[in-house]
């Protein structure tokens, strides 16, 4: 085996422990949030859960979330949460505060569903001059 | 059982069963409703809701505040003329409101008088939201030039000077008014005044006896409410999906629409509904978001935090309350429709053209780019028996009997 060929197997492997390891993290995203649910894009694993868990219209909720990188890409510098009614082409009345309570851990306040039906809830996830948008469908009754 | 299973046992229970004795005197007869229509219309209820304290205010639920603010509410002194009080719009046996199209104190107003009933209930105050809370909105109208044209000061003087009016405020804040503070002494009485308020409740109506019935299984009781009425709640739960807004125990969720209804005032001025309620609550020094609130946690301001100006509030207005809907006419914020069946017809025929959209569904002349669009509303294009079964629906949300209460004769306070 030449010297050129164990620097490049040395090098892949490396390379693929880190990926791998970088998969396990976002597979493992949000592992102290009991109860979440998960959303995934290219980019970004995201975990959450509503706090109540139960989501009563016209009563305000907060989203504790985590938010993990894959890949090579970088941690999220910023993330936004809003929610809208598609079939209704309206959002909510009230816009949310995000603030980060951990490593890759977030909470957005303020949240309310003030009517019946099916309610996306959106983050849009900014990281390395990019914005990838996360989102999950709701039905409140 | 699983809560599905428990609803499909409902519908079993009320799938067409004839019975006799209709309310009405028709013959009575249980529609069905499906899983849907009745999860619903069990979300209507129960009635009443159980009470909880406005944290914001200290004396909220105190007997002796509660007493206190009756009596400022039908004092006359506490407007510029000492002829107009609290009561004077907000009229006890017209379910506090007053039945003119538009509110007149000192003046004409330009928007109707709300009713009082189950106010407590309310996140926001006022057509526009402008109070955050019932006291902050309670100090509103007495300090409007066109309503009772008071001052702090002369509201302080009043409660500082009249001997019983001193005594009461004692015996509720637990001190003399403060010679020096008019508006600590105004946003008590504020306070007071909302203590009193949130005991105005209305009672059980035909609808909740259905609504229970519905809930618990029991279609002989159910078959008692009207088929009319029937018919009406499901085109209120269904074709008309009234109950997106007028969602909950109380008809209402709270929040704010726009439903086509002239903007402009008799002065030929706009009348801006939510887009100013809110901006006024963000600048109010009676906020909840200020030092005269009395929770210190916050959390009863978490609403006034989040909420932030949006092009649609342009032109919304508070959506109202449907108990005792049937007492409380004329409709609508400004008063512009007479009856029920006026208001069930505007909703039949809507127009629009005349709604205030937003830019993604207007075109350049400000006209709707597309009627199909599937926007919240659209016009329900009823039929005559439909308008009549709405009707019949709305008049089963109001008490049989409503209460008719006057202002207790307070006894004189012992110092």
């Amino acid at each position: 085996m030449t010297r050129r060929f164990r620097t490049f197997a040395a090098v892949a492997a490396l390379t693929a422990a880190l990926l791998a390891s970088s998969e396990a993290a976002a597979q493992s995203c949000g592992a102290g949030l009991a109860g979440a649910r998960r959303i995934e894009s290219s980019s970004y694993a995201l975990a959450f859960r509503t706090q109540p868990a139960k989501i009563v219209i016209g009563q305000h909720f907060a989203v504790e979330f985590a938010v993990c990188a894959k890949g090579e890409r970088p941690s999220p510098e910023a993330v936004q949460v809003d929610a809208l009614m598609p079939e209704h082409r309206h959002g909510m009345n009230y816009k949310t505060s995000v603030r980060k309570t951990g490593p890759d851990r977030f909470r957005a306040d303020g949240l309310m569903f003030h009517m019946p039906g099916r309610w996306d809830l959106v983050f849009e996830v900014q990281g390395a001059g990019q914005t990838e948008r996360l989102v999950r469908s709701i039905v409140v009754q | 059982m699983s809560f599905r299973a428990h609803l499909a046992s409902l519908v079993a229970a009320v799938a067409c069963v004839p019975s006799a004795g209709a309310a009405d005197g028709a013959p009575g007869r249980s529609l069905a409703f499906n899983p849907e229509e009745v999860r619903a219309i069990v979300s209507h209820g129960p009635w009443p809701v159980p009470w909880t304290p406005d944290r914001s205010n200290r004396v909220s639920g105190s007997p002796e505040a509660i007493a206190f603010g009756e009596q400022l509410f039908f004092d006359p002194r506490f407007s510029s003329n000492g002829a107009v009080s609290c009561a004077t719009c907000h009229v006890p046996e017209r379910q506090w409101t007053d039945g003119r199209a538009l509110a007149i104190g000192l003046e004409e107003a330009d928007r109707h008088t709300p009713g009082l009933l189950n106010v407590r209930l309310n996140r926001w105050f006022g057509w526009d939201g402008t109070g955050d809370s019932l006291w902050a909105q309670s100090i509103r109208p007495m300090l409007d030039p066109r309503e009772m044209g008071m001052s702090e000061r002369r509201i302080a003087g009043i409660v500082r000077f009249d001997r019983d009016l001193a005594c009461r405020y004692r015996e509720v804040f637990g001190a003399v008014p403060s010679a020096t503070d008019d508006t600590g002494i105004t946003v008590d009485a504020a306070k007071a005044l909302a203590a009193f308020q949130e005991t105005l409740a209305s009672g059980r109506t035909p609808f909740d006896d259905f609504r229970d019935a519905l809930a618990r299984g029991d279609r002989k009781a159910g078959a008692r409410y009207p088929e009319s009425a029937q018919r009406g709640l499901k085109l209120f739960v269904g074709k008309g999906r009234c109950n997106l807004c007028h969602f909950g125990p109380n008809f209402t969720n709270g929040e704010f629409e726009e439903i086509g209804i002239p903007h402009y005032t008799k002065s030929r001025a706009i009348d801006w509904g939510r887009a100013r309620g809110i901006k006024l609550m963000k600048a109010s020094r009676f906020s909840r978001l200020r030092g005269y609130s009395d929770d210190s946690t916050g959390a009863t301001a978490e609403s006034s935090r989040h909420v932030e100006l949006l092009w649609r509030n342009y032109g919304e207005f508070r959506i109202p309350s449907l108990r005792n809907v049937a007492l409380t006419a004329p409709y609508m914020h400004n008063g512009y429709l007479a009856t029920l069946r006026d208001v069930v017809r505007h909703y039949s025929e809507l127009d629009l053209n005349r709604m205030h959209l937003g830019p993604e569904l207007v075109d350049s002349d400000g006209a709707a780019v597309d009627p199909q669009i599937p926007t919240l509303l659209k016009p329900l294009r009823l039929s005559e028996q439909e308008i009549d079964d709405l009707v019949a629906f709305l008049e089963t949300l109001t008490e049989k009997k409503p209460q008719s209460r006057r202002a207790s004769v307070a006894t004189p306070c012992r110092p």
